[in-house]
C-alpha cells in the first residue's frame, strides 16, 4: 500500500494498527500518532482511520484529559476571521544563546524556533509529524530510516535548504566540541559517518541500534536547522528557515522577533504565515510580569508557576490553556544505599503517598495522578492500572519487618533533599507529615534549585523534577537502566538496575506496534511499582496564560511556544 | 584642601583593589560548577572539562586575577611571537583579537589536520591560507602551533594529537583532536578599560552592564531629585514648628510611609494606580532599549515607592536636627537680638542643622544606585541592583567584579561630595 499524498510505501505496521483500531483495540488518536510516527503523512493517515470504524472506541473528543480539550478544538470564530498584524509580548527569561545545538533552556529555544526549525513538529497533542521533512520512512527492522525534505523552502538569507545544512546540523550536534545534548540523546545513530546523503533532499540514517523514537527525537529543543555555513553563534548569525527575523536579542533584557515575508507555509487567508508583525520576549521577573498582564503592558507570561495561575485564572480578559504533561517530581531513593537497598523499605514510602492531598497541597489539584512508575497518561503506549492508595499501616508492618531485621528502633531517620522550586518543599512537607505514622522520621533538606542540582544523581533521597518527553520509551532509558560495562547510565539517580525490565524495556524499544509495545509496558510498569526505585504522586499540568484577543493560542507539553498560527483579534 | 583631595584618591585605589580582591575570592568559593549554569545539568563530565578549558578556567586563580586586572596578552605575546592587537568587528562592533604577522592581522584555525591563517583584507573580510609549514618542533619531536583562534582565545594545537581521529562524511566538520590542547582567553584587563566578557550573557560586559547603569541612573537621579528637596524641607517645617500640629502630622505620616516595607508599598501602588485604575503603567517593561526615555511614565511607580521609602528617613533626621538647633543659644540670641524669624532660620540654624541629614543623603545615593534589589524586582526594573544580584546568582565573576568597582567608585565619589559640602557649610572644618 502506498501513502496517497507522497506515493511512498507505508510501513507494514501501520495496516496492522488500522486493523487494531478498526477491531476498536485502540483509539483513533493512537492509530493516528503511531501511523504519522511511521512515516504516513497526516492526511493519509486521517484517511486511514477514516476506513477505520465507525466506532464507539473514536470518542467525540480525542484527548484522554478533559484538560487538553480546549486546545485541540479550534477557537469558534478564528476559522474565516482572521486579521494580520500585532505585536505579542510574552514575559520570558532570556538566556545567553550561542550555539542553538548547546541551549539548555527552553526559554532560549522559544526564541530560536521562531527563526529557526525542526525536521519534525510534536503537537500539542503529542503526536509528532514531519515538518521540514516531507515524509519520514522507517525500514522494517526500525534501523533504517529515510528522511526526505521538503523542496522550496529558503532560509531568511535567500538560500534553499537542502541535505547539507541537515547533515551540516546533525555533524553539529555529534561534535563533542560543540557540547551539545543531543549528543547523549542520539548515541544510537552511532556518529556522522552513519549519515548518509542521497541526495539533495534526501537522507538517510543507518542506525547503530534500532530505534522508534526518531522523529521525536528531531524535535528536541537543541535540535533545530542551522545553515551550512553556521560559525557557532546565532545571535551574530540568526539564520534559519523559520518565519521570523532575529532584530534584536540582549540576553537578559528583550528579544525582538520581526515577521518574514517569503516564508514557505501559508496562513489560511493563502498568504504566507506568520498572522503577527512581531513578538517581543522581556525579561521581567515573574511577580512583575503577573502584574504586567493585568495592567496589559504585556500579553503573555512564560511557564506560568502554580501562584501565578490562581492569580490569574479568573481574570476577566485572561485566557487560560492547560495541557497533560508527562513532567513530574519523582520521589526517587538510591537502591545502592541503605536503607533503600531493601525493598521492604521502598515499597513502605511508596505506600505513604496520599497522591490526590500531595497533589492538592503541591500543585492545587491541577495534576492527573500517577503510578509509581516512569510513564505518563499521555504516553500511547501507557498501560493503565489502578492508582495506589495510601496505605500507612501497610507501611508500618513493612517497616517494622525490616527493623526487627536490622535490629533497630523506629522511627527510621532518612533525609529527603530537593530544591527550593515549583512544588517540590509542599511535596516534601506533605510527605514528611504522611509518612510519619508509618515509622519514617523525614528530615528536609531543601535547597536554592542550583544547590540540588549540583548533587541531584548523588542525594540518598530526594525529589527530583523530570520534564516531559512525548513517549514512555524515551524516559527509561535515560534512567533506570546500565551502560554496556554493567555500570548506571550518567542519569540513573537511583541506580536501579533490573535485569528482567531491562530486558523487557530493549524489547519495547524495539516494538513498533503500539499494542504490543503497551502490553510490554503493563509488565514494566508492574516491575516498577513492585521494586522500583521510585515515587510518583501525579503527573503536572502546564499552562499557557495569554491575553484573550490572542487566537489560536494552545499550551504544549513542553511549554514550547508555536506562534506562527496565533493571531491577534484587535 | 589638595592633600584633602589625595589622601582620598589614595585610599580610594587601595579599598579599590581590596574590594576586587575579596570579590574575586568569595565568586571563587561560592559560586560552583559555572559550566553547570551555561551548559546546564545534563552535559557530560568531558563536555564541562572541555568547556572549562576554553573558558580559561583551568588556570589557577591568581592568574585568572592578574589576567583581570592588567590583562594577558602581553604575557601571550612571547609564546606566539607577533604583537596582538585588539580592534573592533566591522559588523558587529566588538573587540576582536588578531595577531599582527608583518604588518597584517592574522588568526588561525585547524580543520581535518591542517593549519590555516586566516588573513583579515582591508575591507574586513578574510582570506584563508594554508599554514601548515608553520608548525614548530619541540624537543619531545612534537609539532606545536600557538596562536589566536577565531573566538579570542590564545590557543596551542598540537599536530595529530588528540583521540583517534576519524575521516567525516560531511563537509566542514572538525574532526576530533584538531580541538587546541590549551586556550588562554585574550583580555585587556580593567586598568586598560576592559572588563571581560560576561560569562551569563556570552557577551563583553561593557554592553550588557551600560544599558542597567543608565537605567539606574535615571531612576536614582529622578527619585533623589523628587526625595531630598521634598524630605529636607519637610523637616525643616516640622523641627521649626516642633509639638505643633503641622509637626505632628508630618512626623507620623512619614514615620508611617518609612516604617512599611518598599515591596508592600510598591505592591500597592501597582494594584491601585496599575491595575485597577490603570492610570500609569504598573510595572516597568521595557519593549525597547530606549523604552525609558520613550515611555518615562514608566518610571513615576517607581519613583514613588523610592520617595515613600527614603521620605521619612530624612524628614526625621532633619527634624531632629532643626529641633537641636533651634533649641541652641546661638539662636535664642538671634531671635532676642531682632533678626526676622525666616532669616534666622534660612542664615544660621539650617545651614548647621544640615550637616546630620548630608551624611545620610550621601549614603543613600549609593543605595540608590546599587541597592534596590527589592523595588527592583517588584517592577521588574532593569537595573543595577538586579544585574548585580543576577550575576552573582549565576556566578558570573567579570560583571560582579565590573559592577562593584563601579558602585565602589560611586561610594568613594559621594564621600567626597560629601565631604566638600560639609566644608563649604561648616568653616571649622576648612581650616582644621
Amino acid at each position: 500500500m502506498k501513502d496517497q499524498r507522497t506515493g511512498k510505501r507505508l510501513h507494514p505496521a501501520i495496516l496492522d494498527a488500522q486493523s487494531a483500531l478498526r477491531q476498536g483495540r485502540i483509539s483513533r488518536r493512537e492509530f493516528m500518532r503511531f501511523a504519522t510516527l511511521l512515516g504516513a503523512s497526516v492526511a493519509t493517515a486521517t484517511a486511514l482511520a477514516a476506513c477505520g470504524p465507525a466506532a464507539p472506541t473514536e470518542a467525540p473528543t480525542e484527548a484522554p484529559t478533559e484538560g487538553a480539550a480546549p486546545e485541540t478544538s479550534t477557537p469558534a470564530g478564528s476559522v474565516g476571521g482572521i486579521k494580520r498584524g500585532g505585536t505579542l509580548r510574552k514575559a520570558m527569561q532570556l538566556q545567553r544563546i550561542d550555539h542553538p545545538a548547546r541551549m539548555s533552556w527552553v526559554e532560549a529555544a522559544n526564541v530560536v524556533r521562531q527563526v529557526a526549525e525542526y525536521l519534525t513538529v510534536t503537537g500539542p497533542d503529542n503526536i509528532t509529524r514531519p515538518y521540514l521533512l516531507e515524509s519520514w520512512e522507517a525500514s522494517d527492522d526500525v534501523q533504517t530510516w529515510t528522511l526526505n525534505l521538503r523542496k522550496g523552502i529558503t532560509f531568511n538569507n535567500g538560500d534553499e535548504l537542502t541535505a547539507d545544512d541537515v547533515i551540516f546540523t546533525f555533524s553539529q550536534w555529534l561534535d563533542e566540541d560543540v557540547g551539545s545534548s543531543m549528543l547523549g540523546l542520539i548515541s544510537y545513530w552511532g556518529g556522522i559517518e552513519n549519515v548518509e546523503k542521497v541526495d539533495d533532499y534526501t537522507i538517510r540514517l543507518h542506525l547503530e541500534s534500532p530505534n522508534i523514537a526518531v522523529p521525536e527525537h528531531l524535535f528536541h529543543y537543541p535540535a533545530v536547522i542551522l545553515h551550512r555555513d553556521f560559525e557557532g553563534d546565532f545571535i551574530k548569525q540568526p539564520v534559519g528557515t523559520g518565519a521570523f527575523t532575529l532584530a534584536e536579542y540582549a540576553e537578559g533584557e528583550r528579544a525582538v522577533l520581526k515577521r518574514r515575508e517569503d516564508y514557505w507555509r501559508m496562513g489560511e487567508d493563502g498568504q504566507p504565515l506568520p498572522y503577527l508583525d512581531e513578538i517581543i520576549y522581556v525579561a521581567i521577573d515573574k511577580d512583575a510580569a503577573v502584574a504586567a498582564i493585568q495592567s496589559g503592558q504585556i500579553d503573555s507570561i512564560y511557564q506560568p508557576r502554580p501562584s501565578d495561575w490562581l492569580a490569574l485564572k479568573d481574570i476577566p480578559g485572561i485566557a487560560v490553556h492547560s495541557a497533560s504533561t508527562a513532567q513530574c517530581f519523582l520521589v526517587r531513593v538510591r537502591v545502592d544505599l541503605e536503607p533503600w537497598d531493601d525493598n521492604r523499605v521502598r515499597t513502605a514510602l511508596k505506600k505513604c503517598q496520599d497522591r490526590e492531598k500531595i497533589l492538592q497541597l503541591s500543585y492545587f489539584g491541577e495534576g492527573d495522578l500517577s503510578i509509581d512508575a516512569h510513564v505518563a497518561p499521555v504516553h500511547p503506549e501507557y498501560c493503565e492500572q489502578p492508582i495506589p492508595p495510601y496505605d500507612p499501616e501497610g507501611a508500618r508492618a513493612l517497616l517494622e519487618e525490616y527493623a526487627a531485621e536490622k535490629g533497630i528502633e523506629l522511627p527510621l531517620k532518612v533525609t529527603l533533599a530537593t530544591k527550593n522550586d515549583e512544588a517540590e518543599p509542599e511535596i516534601a512537607q506533605a510527605l514528611k507529615e504522611l509518612a510519619e505514622p508509618a515509622g519514617f522520621d523525614i528530615a528536609l533538606d531543601i535547597t536554592e534549585p542550583n544547590g540540588y542540582w549540583d548533587r541531584w544523581t548523588e542525594v540518598d533521597l530526594g525529589i527530583t523534577a523530570w520534564t516531559h518527553r512525548p513517549l514512555g520509551i524515551m524516559v527509561l532509558p535515560l534512567a533506570y537502566i546500565a551502560d554496556e560495562e554493567g555500570n548506571p547510565v550518567p542519569w540513573n539517580e537511583t541506580r536501579w538496575v533490573d535485569e528482567e525490565f531491562t530486558t523487557l524495556l530493549r524489547k519495547a524499544e524495539r516494538t513498533l506496534d503500539v499494542e504490543a509495545r503497551r502490553e510490554i509496558m503493563c509488565d514494566l510498569e508492574t516491575i516498577m511499582q513492585e521494586r522500583g526505585p521510585i515515587g510518583n504522586s501525579y503527573w503536572k499540568k502546564v499552562w499557557n496564560i495569554t491575553r484573550e484577543e490572542f487566537k489560536n493560542v494552545v499550551a504544549h507539553p513542553t511549554s514550547y511556544d508555536l506562534l506562527y498560527e496565533v493571531w491577534k483579534d484587535a | 584642601m589638595a592633600r584633602f583631595i589625595f589622601r582620598s584618591v589614595i585610599s580610594t585605589i587601595v579599598t579599590m583593589f581590596l574590594v576586587s580582591l575579596a570579590l574575586f575570592l568569595l565568586v571563587e568559593v561560592g559560586s560552583g560548577d559555572i559550566t553547570v549554569k551555561i551548559l546546564g545539568v545534563f552535559a557530560t563530565p568531558e563536555q564541562r572539562a572541555s568547556y572549562r578549558a576554553q573558558l580559561g578556567l583551568d588556570q589557577p586563580w591568581y592568574i585568572r586575577y592578574l589576567d583581570w586586572l592588567v590583562g594577558n596578552d602581553w604575557r601571550v605575546r612571547s609564546r606566539i611571537g607577533h604583537p596582538l592587537v585588539a580592534v573592533p568587528n566591522p559588523q558587529t562592533k566588538e573587540l576582536e583579537w588578531w595577531a599582527q604577522v608583518d604588518g597584517q592581522l592574522v588568526r588561525w584555525e585547524m580543520r581535518e589536520g591542517h593549519l590555516f591563517a586566516l588573513v583579515r583584507q582591508p575591507d574586513g573580510s578574510v582570506l584563508e591560507q594554508p599554514a601548515d609549514d608553520q608548525w614548530q618542533q619541540t624537543p619531545e619531536g612534537k609539532e606545536i602551533f600557538w596562536g589566536v583562534n577565531t573566538k579570542n582565545s590564545a590557543v596551542k594545537w598540537v599536530r595529530g594529537e588528540g583521540e583517534e581521529v576519524y575521516v567525516l562524511t560531511s563537509a566542514g566538520m572538525r574532526k576530533e583532536g584538531d580541538g587546541p590542547q590549551q586556550y588562554i582567553p585574550l583580555r585587556k584587563g580593567l586598568l586598560r578599560g576592559d572588563p571581560g566578557t560576561s560569562l551569563q550573557t556570552g557577551r563583553p560586559v561593557s554592553v550588557t552592564l551600560f544599558p542597567r547603569v543608565r537605567n539606574t541612573a535615571i531612576l536614582a537621579g529622578m527619585a533623589f531629585v523628587v526625595v531630598m528637596p521634598l524630605a529636607l524641607i519637610l523637616g525643616i517645617i516640622a523641627g521649626i514648628n516642633e509639638g505643633r500640629l503641622v509637626d505632628r502630622a508630618i512626623s507620623v505620616s512619614s514615620l508611617a510611609l518609612t516604617a512599611t516595607p518598599e515591596f508592600v508599598t510598591g505592591v500597592f501602588l501597582i494594584l491601585i494606580f496599575g491595575i485597577w485604575l490603570k492610570i500609569v503603567p504598573a510595572v516597568s517593561v521595557f519593549l525597547s532599549d530606549r523604552a525609558i526615555f520613550e515611555n518615562p511614565q514608566l518610571l513615576i511607580l517607581p519613583i514613588l515607592t523610592l520617595t515613600a521609602v527614603e521620605l521619612g528617613y530624612i524628614v526625621r533626621m532633619t527634624r531632629a536636627s532643626m529641633v537641636e538647633v533651634m533649641n541652641a543659644p546661638y539662636i535664642r540670641t538671634a531671635i532676642l537680638k531682632g533678626l526676622p524669624y525666616w532669616q534666622v532660620v534660612l542664615r544660621h540654624a539650617v545651614r548647621n542643622a544640615l550637616m546630620a541629614p548630608i551624611t545620610v543623603i550621601m549614603l543613600h545615593v549609593n543605595w540608590l544606585v546599587g541597592g534596590i534589589v527589592v523595588v527592583e524586582a517588584v517592577f521588574g526594573f532593569p537595573g543595577l541592583g538586579s544585574y548585580i544580584f543576577d550575576s552573582a546568582i549565576f556566578g558570573d565573576f567579570n560583571a560582579i567584579e565590573a559592577a562593584a568597582m563601579l558602585l565602589v567608585s560611586i561610594a568613594v565619589f559621594t564621600r567626597l561630595v560629601g565631604d566638600l559640602l560639609y566644608t563649604f557649610l561648616n568653616p571649622r572644618i576648612r581650616y582644621s
